[in-house]
């Protein structure tokens, strides 16, 4: 069977595992909250939070079984077994910066009046840019400055052009 | 029969325009690209489709979606061969011996084994598809809202058991999936559940914005957390499939073809657990199961050839229940429901066209991947040396895109990211997204089958458990779920040990 990406210590699954009985207590909790339209004569099995509370309930007794297993594992391998290889992944400040561009294009630069062909050819244009060059700084790739702007510069065009040209003028969506 | 064959021959017929030709050829040719390029899914493939085909007459927007999904899964082989990454979770089995053929310098024939294996699997499924869809309809109309419910509760607790490799985080994954179909206004009371005071969150979630998040943000993240591997491609020999691999393999392609179609049919659990139970199957026929994982054709044949057969597996409990078979079977359901197609129990009577006419359409994307199969390789080796700085923007930019385009509203976009960020977390944190995914798109129905049910009763849950088709369902369940507990099974296996003394 395929294994999961990311080996998880036991000390995450227990973190986590608090997580779950909160989350799982605070939708309880809101759940109970909810109006159970009593005075129109409604009977409990109809209430609006009957079923969310079910769910809340089951999300905080799996996540006791969560912990309950991790200190288990824990006494067994340790705290800190099986957590993933950090080899396998880019240094926490290139995913930072790269979930930035995805947020700030996303939020910021579509549907707040800047044009949608210039937020897509500012983001595609900068992204590739900053990321190309990050991989010939680590030794991924080889080219030069001058090459990987060029590149930049053709993939935010292209993209700012086809895009609106296929969804808006072929499929007839509408664009942010 | 002949009915069904004379509505299959209108089916094919109604396609044989040159616009519906053109939309085979390019969305099964998406589809591979999708499918081939590691990262991108055959679920996040079929999600962009969808959007992007909003406007498009359903019939058409339909056959876009498939030809996109049976090209996706299909495509994961070739960056499995080539590369020994595999394109799709899918085709994770197709490394194994796939690459393992190619570093003998066989892939062109392992491309080509995995072109039969596609394509006889895919055809394979595309007659259960025909055959049991009728059959399953008619029995679905027998259930009620006791029924779905329990029917709703198995595919999720499946889906958590099958598809990670923790079965308890895979649950969890599913309640989360189920508390999220919860938010925005319930059907009794039109009450407010968990919106806050936001209009927004009162109108609840939009399918494909949270899909695409799930599915196509966070493996975007994903992808950008992890190092790329290099690409080093492996020099290929003829791509043509060689008609002696069929000859021999039969056996393993109709077994595989079986076991890939029938876990199609359970709900979300899908192609790569298809893959893997085939794989493992042919490995426990063969005769030579120490050449497994070394190059073995027959493994190679077997992942292949289950991962697109479980595709109209998958399809088969979306027609007849309104349940999906994998995840992108649900982005395949929702856009079904975004065109006015409402799959499910009545679809027999109220379309009863319209199951053929799928059938049609998997026979179509079968002759796109088979088209492809031989065409493509030198195109699809370009496509694959794409540095994925220059890839995964795109993406992201289609993934907005595609979520501002189903309702034309900003909130969309910020469901997607939403769930990519929750996607991402879980997955980072070994949680299987299916179940998740699941949990969205079964909680209404599982809820309103809970509520409808207990409305009939008078409040009583005695129904619930005595009707004979929601006993077996619970029955089913509960052994599920006790023979993933140790104890259980350690009881189980000394009660068959003490049987067999």
């Amino acid at each position: 069977m395929p294994a999961t990406s990311f080996p998880v210590a036991p000390r995450t699954d227990l973190r986590t595992a608090f997580f779950w009985i909160a989350l799982g207590a605070a939708i309880v909790f809101e759940s109970w909250r909810m109006d159970r339209f009593e005075q129109q004569g409604a009977e409990l099995y109809t209430a609006p939070g009957l079923w969310p509370g079910v769910i809340g309930l089951l999300i905080a007794l799996l996540g006791g079984a969560l912990a309950w297993r991790s200190v288990r594992r824990a006494r067994v391998n340790g705290w800190e077994a099986a957590e993933v290889d950090e080899a396998i992944l880019v240094p926490a400040s290139r995913f930072a910066l790269a979930t930035a561009m995805f947020f700030i294009y996303a939020l910021l630069l579509v549907g707040r009046g800047l044009p949608f062909w210039l937020g897509t050819a500012l983001f595609v244009t900068a992204f590739v840019f900053t990321f190309r060059r990050a991989d010939r700084m680590s030794g991924a790739a080889t080219g030069t400055n001058r090459g990987d702007a060029i590149l930049a510069i053709v993939c935010g065009v292209a993209t700012a052009v086809v895009i609106p040209l296929v969804f808006e003028q072929l499929f007839f969506v509408r664009l942010p | 029969m002949f009915d069904g064959l004379t509505a299959f021959g209108h089916s094919l017929a109604s396609f044989l325009d040159p616009f519906s030709i053109g939309l085979i050829l390019l969305s099964s040719l998406v589809g591979v690209i999708i499918g081939a390029l590691p990262g991108l899914t055959a679920t996040m493939g079929v999600a962009l489709m969808t959007t992007l085909t909003i406007k498009m007459p359903s019939n058409q927007a339909l056959l876009v979606l498939i030809c996109t999904y049976v090209g996706a899964i299909y495509g994961g082989s070739r960056s499995a061969i080539l590369l020994n990454i595999p394109g799709t979770p899918a085709s994770a089995a197709s490394c194994l011996d796939g690459h393992a053929l190619a570093k003998q310098g066989l892939a062109g024939r392992a491309m080509g084994i995995a072109t039969s294996g596609s394509v006889l699997g895919t055809l394979i499924g595309m007659f259960f598809l025909a055959l049991f869809t009728p059959v399953l309809g008619d029995l679905a109309l027998k259930f009620g809202a006791y029924e779905f419910f329990w029917l709703a509760v198995f595919g999720v607790i499946i889906a958590g058991t099958l598809t990670g490799d923790d079965p308890l985080k895979g649950w969890i994954a599913g309640l989360v999936g189920i508390i999220c179909a919860t938010v925005g206004q319930e059907g009794i009371y039109a009450y407010d559940r968990f919106s806050f005071g936001s209009r927004d969150l009162a109108g609840g979630f939009n399918l494909v914005p949270a899909l695409v998040g799930a599915f196509g943000f966070a493996e975007l993240m994903i992808a950008v957390r992890e190092k790329a591997a290099p690409v080093r491609i492996s020099a290929f020999d003829s791509v043509i499939p060689k008609l002696v691999d069929v000859a021999k393999y039969w056996k393993t392609i109709l077994r595989s073809g079986l076991i890939g179609t029938f876990i199609g049919i359970l709900p979300g659990v899908g192609e790569d657990v298809a893959a893997w139970s085939s794989y493992a199957a042919a490995k426990r026929a063969s005769k030579e199961p120490e050449k497994f994982g070394k190059g073995s054709i027959d493994g190679l044949m077997a992942a292949e050839t289950g991962d697109n057969a479980c595709v109209p597996g998958a399809i088969i409990p979306v027609l007849t229940l309104g349940i999906p078979g994998s995840a992108p079977a649900a982005v395949l359901m929702a856009a079904m429901l975004i065109h006015g197609v409402r799959p499910g129990p009545m679809i027999m009577i109220e379309a009863p066209t319209f199951v053929y006419d799928v059938v049609a359409m998997m026979m179509y994307a079968t002759i796109g991947i088979l088209f492809y199969g031989l065409t493509l390789t030198n195109v699809l080796v370009k496509v694959l040396m794409v540095p994925k700085p220059v890839i995964l923007p795109i993406i992201f930019v289609l993934c907005v895109v595609g979520s501002f385009a189903i309702s034309s509203r900003l909130f969309d976009v910020w469901v997607m990211l939403g769930f990519g960020v929750i996607g991402y977390v879980l997955r980072r944190l070994g949680y299987p997204i299916a179940p998740l995914v699941l949990g969205i798109v079964l909680g209404d129905l599982m809820e309103k089958g809970l509520r409808r049910g207990l409305v009939l009763s008078d409040g009583t849950l005695l129904p619930f458990f005595t009707r004979p088709i929601s006993a077996l369902l619970w029955i089913t369940i509960v052994v599920v779920v006790l023979m993933k507990f140790p104890v259980v099974r350690g009881l189980f296996r000394r009660g068959t040990v003490a049987r067999a003394e």
